[in-house]
């Protein structure tokens, strides 16, 4: 298992008191599989997403990746685990605008004192369709081509684990059905696991499995036969 | 690897123009404190080498016997140069005539500073000489030449010595406004002086060493000196802290310039906290993507300090640079106005603006840079995620600190520092309190205006805490800006009423009580504008209520015992039967008709001897002794050139036939060479010619009035860029407010009038505060400060909030022109 959970739980102080977004998630995602986290707005689908990844830590219970307890990492070993095995593909692309696209791409190899970032970069770039558009900023490219330029960046620091929040939710359907097949392409080429978080039950049903999601506890998991 | 990313996010941004604000703010502090530090340091230096012409040298030591050699060879060992100057009363006997001089003999170094000037004709222009009397050779001015009808090559005999008149002196750049030396000068040679056997034990002697020098190597031998010197004996004098003329518009002009360098340096490190926040705030995401891609927070942490050094060190070298080139070309434009070149400044400006660069950059960008670098990864997922647990009485601790470190550093003062700080602390929590209140009354207003009012009002509703903070800085920007101003017009105003056009520019001394009508007759026929005839008479202080004073006893006895202060010297005493002008009471009344036997005292000397009203003073006229009471205490003007009194007495107590008269009076210099046939009639009356001084006068005026104009551009400048730092700050949530809008389907004339209108509510609020804080801070100045009346500016009330508006609205519709002009999907995009 690349990632593994036990009864874990969020919390968070209101003003009106604590207010328990997670109840209990415990799950399972093998190496290469492909997941869509679905549910409704508010249902903890994205708290769930950021635990998985590291960028929060539980309240209660247990998140492994590749057999490391997150919860017993500070937020400096937190960040290497992500440096080495985790990419991610966000809903706003979260570009950095005063770098261009192949700066970007080169971003997370760089972090990681890679020698070899530009070259790679520049490969991915091509193999995504950007080749021609190395140096335009973030704002001189489309929605869908800053979501390309986005899958290109998540896949440079060759991640076991890719984790997408509403990858397509910015685009319209075409470019969304474009950057959809690039995703599970790379996905596929690069033998890595993708974990995605959803509104679109089309492309959850790409998915080898989807867990749904309500109010806060995990419903119910379906796999799909492909 | 790190230090590529720095360097690449700072070349791009730099280039799409996203760090401009905080590049321009630090390069404008850094140019601003250069510029003015350069152009003052060059003015002060070339206004005190100018100043220092009217005592001849930078220092001087009066001293009523010769000093101990070893104090000259000190002043050599320090590298000084020196110049003797012995002056003393005596007769001079000419062909058929005498008349009683001033003799001035000067060793050859003499004058260290200024110029004296020579003519071959009584009261004609003269022309400026590096040399002095040869040997056997007399230089004599005008009036002598009057009074013994003397001319060019005939002998004048002083003492046992007979001297060769061999030209007219013009004009000693130390003859001062001393207009009671009546007698006319003869300068001779220091050699020369021995021979005229002049010089008795006992005789009354005035010894002047004149000192001159850089001024580290003066100040390192007056503190060798002072201390040596007998204070009733001797004096040390040096421009500033004479009773020259020149001596209270120089340090009020000095205290202005601190002042205004000061504001603007603060205004300055504004624009930089402002622009060091936003440049901040705008990568919080940048951190948080880092940080989510696996970047440590070390890591990260180095890539921004980086980022921060570079742009720093790039804005110093922008601004020294810009700072330079501005100094050097303010300095051309004025040295061509000045006809005098004005002396290069050292390094210390350099020091002090690359400081105040670095100091305001990295100060107020510390705590923004380490909130930024605690953004939680999590923010890429939580937009609005940017807390940390940084308290925010840091970010005001470091702020205020380092504008309390610059403070100290202008004005090497921690005590005016302190007050200053503590009043502009209170001035803007008072201001906040004000604003807030100001912004919730708007809007309740604007519940019942027009749409785009009511937009407008809920527009600064919403930003309230945002728009509070901005409304401190636009009027504090605005309230100094007005300041300066109204402090320069003060200045300007109050000088330029002392030196009026035709102020007088000759003094006539030594008239006879026969002659008083006469000679007032001629003023009138002649249309020459006088001051009253002033009689004179010469009189010493003796004792203050009965005590003796110390110059009324020999040495030994003073030594001895203690004595209570005394005047020093003799007094010049007049009599008068009403107030004279520029002379104000502070204390008293003024003599009244019925009353007699009394004397109004100046107000320094009053301070200085410890008077009181009702003080009992004894004199000692002619050899009469008398004792009267103070009735009044009087602040007189020095600096009109009229003819001033330490002590008035009522004209039933002093008046005598044996007082001469004085007055000074306004003749054209096109009608000069009218002196020599109007007085013609007055052999024995004595002309004094302050035309020269006044043109001095006039000219420091005029250079510093050019150095405040100066620093007023810088304080404006400074003032601008606070307003755009601000504008640019919320640019982001305006955005986001305008897409809502403008989908909404609000027309775009409304959304750009609700724009307009809430800067214009906002700079017409910020106006009217910034004019009621001026006018307490004027009036603080005025009345602390720069002993001044305090006055009232009512058109700043008005001015403050049109100036506001305007000001305001126009920097901010332009700021955010380019959003308004975008339509929604373009809007859209620009947020996604």
């Amino acid at each position: 298992m690349i990632i593994q959970t036990t009864a874990v739980s969020k919390k968070v102080e209101t003003s009106a008191g604590p207010l328990t977004i997670l109840h209990a998630i415990t799950l399972a995602i093998k190496a290469g599989e492909s997941v869509a986290i679905v549910g409704a707005s508010g249902s903890g689908k994205s708290t769930l997403l950021s635990l998985l990844a590291g960028l929060d830590i539980a309240t209660t219970g247990q998140v492994l990746i590749d057999n490391e307890n997150l919860g017993d990492l500070d937020e400096e070993q937190r960040a290497k685990i992500r440096a080495d095995k985790v990419g991610f593909i966000f809903q706003s692309f979260l570009l950095i605008p005063s770098l261009t696209a192949l700066e970007n791409v080169m971003l997370p190899a760089e972090l990681a004192g890679r020698k070899d970032a530009e070259d790679q970069a520049r490969e991915l770039l091509g193999k995504v369709g950007l080749g021609e558009r190395l140096t335009h900023y973030p704002n001189q490219l489309s929605g869908g081509e800053q979501q390309r330029v986005a899958i290109a960046r998540a896949f440079i620091g060759q991640p076991k684990i890719l984790f997408a929040d509403e990858p397509t939710g910015n685009l319209d359907s075409t470019t969304g059905h474009t950057v959809e097949a690039l995703l599970f392409e790379m996905n596929k080429a690069h033998g890595t696991t993708l974990v995605m978080v959803t509104h679109d039950s089309t492309l959850a049903q790409k998915c080898d499995r989807v867990l749904e999601m309500q109010a806060g506890e995990l419903k119910e998991q379906s796999v799909n036969v492909a | 690897m790190w230090h590529k990313i720095s360097w690449r996010l700072l070349q791009h941004e730099l280039r799409r123009g996203e760090l401009t604000i905080m590049a321009a703010a630090i390069a404008l502090s850094v140019c601003a404190v250069l510029s003015l530090s350069l152009f003052s340091e060059r003015l002060q230096a070339g206004l005190l080498e100018r100043s220092a012409e009217f005592l001849a040298a930078d220092r001087v030591l009066r001293s009523r016997d010769e000093v101990n050699t070893e104090w000259l060879q000190q002043a050599s060992d320090e590298g000084l140069r020196w110049a003797r100057r012995t002056s003393f009363n005596s007769m001079a006997f000419a062909a058929n005539d005498m008349a009683l001089v001033d003799i001035k003999a000067v060793s050859s170094e003499y004058p260290l500073r200024g110029q004296l000037e020579v003519g071959n004709q009584a009261f004609a222009e003269g022309a400026p000489t590096d040399e002095l009397p040869q040997s056997g050779e007399a230089w004599v001015a005008s009036q002598l030449f009057q009074r013994l009808e003397l001319a060019l090559g005939d002998t004048l005999e002083i003492g046992n010595s007979e001297f060769t008149v061999t030209q007219v002196l013009t004009h000693e750049p130390d003859s001062g406004l001393n207009v009671f030396t009546d007698s006319p000068n003869v300068l001779i040679g220091y050699d020369d002086l021995a021979a005229t056997g002049l010089i008795q034990p006992g005789s009354r002697v005035n010894y002047h060493y004149l000192f001159a020098g850089d001024n580290a190597d003066i100040e390192r031998f007056e503190s060798w000196l002072l201390p040596q010197l007998d204070d009733v004996t001797q004096r040390w004098q040096g421009i500033t802290d004479g009773d020259t003329p020149l001596a209270s518009s120089l340090q009020r002009a000095e205290q202005f310039m601190l002042l205004a360098s000061l504001l603007g340096v603060v205004l300055a490190a504004t624009a930089v906290a402002v622009a060091a926040q936003r440049y901040c705030q705008r990568n919080y995401d940048a951190v948080a993507i880092m940080k989510t891609l696996g970047g440590s927070r070390g890591l990260i942490s180095r890539i921004f300090t980086l980022h921060l050094l570079l742009l720093t060190f790039f804005s110093i070298a922008l601004g020294t640079l810009l700072g330079y080139l501005l100094q050097a070309g303010v300095i051309y434009f004025v040295a061509a106005y000045l006809e005098q070149s004005l002396p290069s400044a050292g390094s210390g400006p350099y020091f002090l603006a690359i400081g105040t660069g670095l100091l305001c950059a990295l100060m107020f960008s510390l705590y923004p840079l380490l909130r930024l670098i605690k953004v939680p990864p999590l923010r890429v997922l939580q937009r609005d995620l940017a807390q940390s647990s940084l308290r925010a009485w840091l970010q005001w601790l470091i702020g205020g600190g380092t504008i309390y470190v610059l403070m100290v550093v202008y004005s090497s003062s921690w005590l005016l520092s302190a007050a200053l700080f503590a009043g502009g602390s209170m001035a803007v929590l008072v201001l906040l309190g004000i604003s807030r209140l100001f912004i919730r009354a708007s809007r309740t207003a604007g519940m019942q205006a027009g749409s785009s009012w009511r937009l407008a009002m809920a527009g600064m509703q919403r930003r309230a805490k945002q728009n509070s903070v901005q409304m401190i800085s636009f009027a504090t920007a605005l309230m100094l800006f007005l300041l300066v101003l109204a402090l320069r017009n003060e200045l300007l105003a109050d000088w330029q009423n002392q030196l009026p056009d035709d102020a007088p520019n000759y003094f006539v001394v030594n008239v006879a009580d026969d002659q008083v009508a006469e000679l007032n007759a001629m003023f009138e026929r002649e249309q020459i504008s006088a001051t009253d005839l002033y009689p004179i008479v010469p009189g010493r202080l003796m004792a203050i209520n009965d005590e003796l004073v110390r110059d009324a006893v020999s040495k030994e006895e003073r030594d001895a015992s203690e004595f209570r202060e005394g005047f020093g010297r003799e007094l010049q005493l007049t009599w008068r039967a009403d107030l004279p002008p520029n002379n104000d009471l502070t204390a008293g009344d003024w003599f009244s008709e019925e009353e007699t036997g009394s004397v109004s005292v100046e107000s320094q000397v009053a301070d200085r001897l410890n008077l009181v009203v009702g003080d009992e003073l004894r004199f000692s006229v002619g050899g009469d002794e008398f004792t009267v009471p103070v009735s009044s205490i009087r602040e007189v003007d020095w600096n009109t050139m009229q003819p001033n009194f330490y002590m008035i007495f009522d004209p039933a107590t002093l008046q005598t036939s044996s007082a001469t008269y004085i007055a000074s009076f306004y003749l054209a210099p096109e009608r000069s060479d009218e002196l020599y046939e109007l007085f013609r009639n007055f052999p024995q009356v004595s002309l004094i010619d302050v035309d020269t001084i006044i043109g001095q006068l006039r000219e420091v005026i005029e250079q510093v009035s050019l150095a405040i104009t100066f620093v007023l551009v810088l304080v404006v400048l400074a003032g601008a860029l606070v307003l755009v730092a601000q504008v640019q700050a919320t640019l982001e949530e305006r955005e986001k407010e305008l897409v809502i809008l403008r989908t909404l389907g609000a027309p775009g004339k409304l959304l750009s009038r609700a724009v307009t209108y809430e800067f214009v509510i906002l700079g017409a609020l910020a106006g009217l505060i910034a004019a009621v804080a001026m006018e307490l801070s004027v009036f603080l100045l005025q009345t602390q400060v720069f002993a001044m009346q305090p006055s009232i500016h009512w058109r700043f009330w008005i001015l403050g909030p049109v100036l506001g508006a305007t000001i305001v609205a126009l920097l901010g519709k332009a700021v955010c022109a380019r959003l308004l002009a975008q339509n929604a999907a373009g809007l859209i995009r620009r947020l996604s």
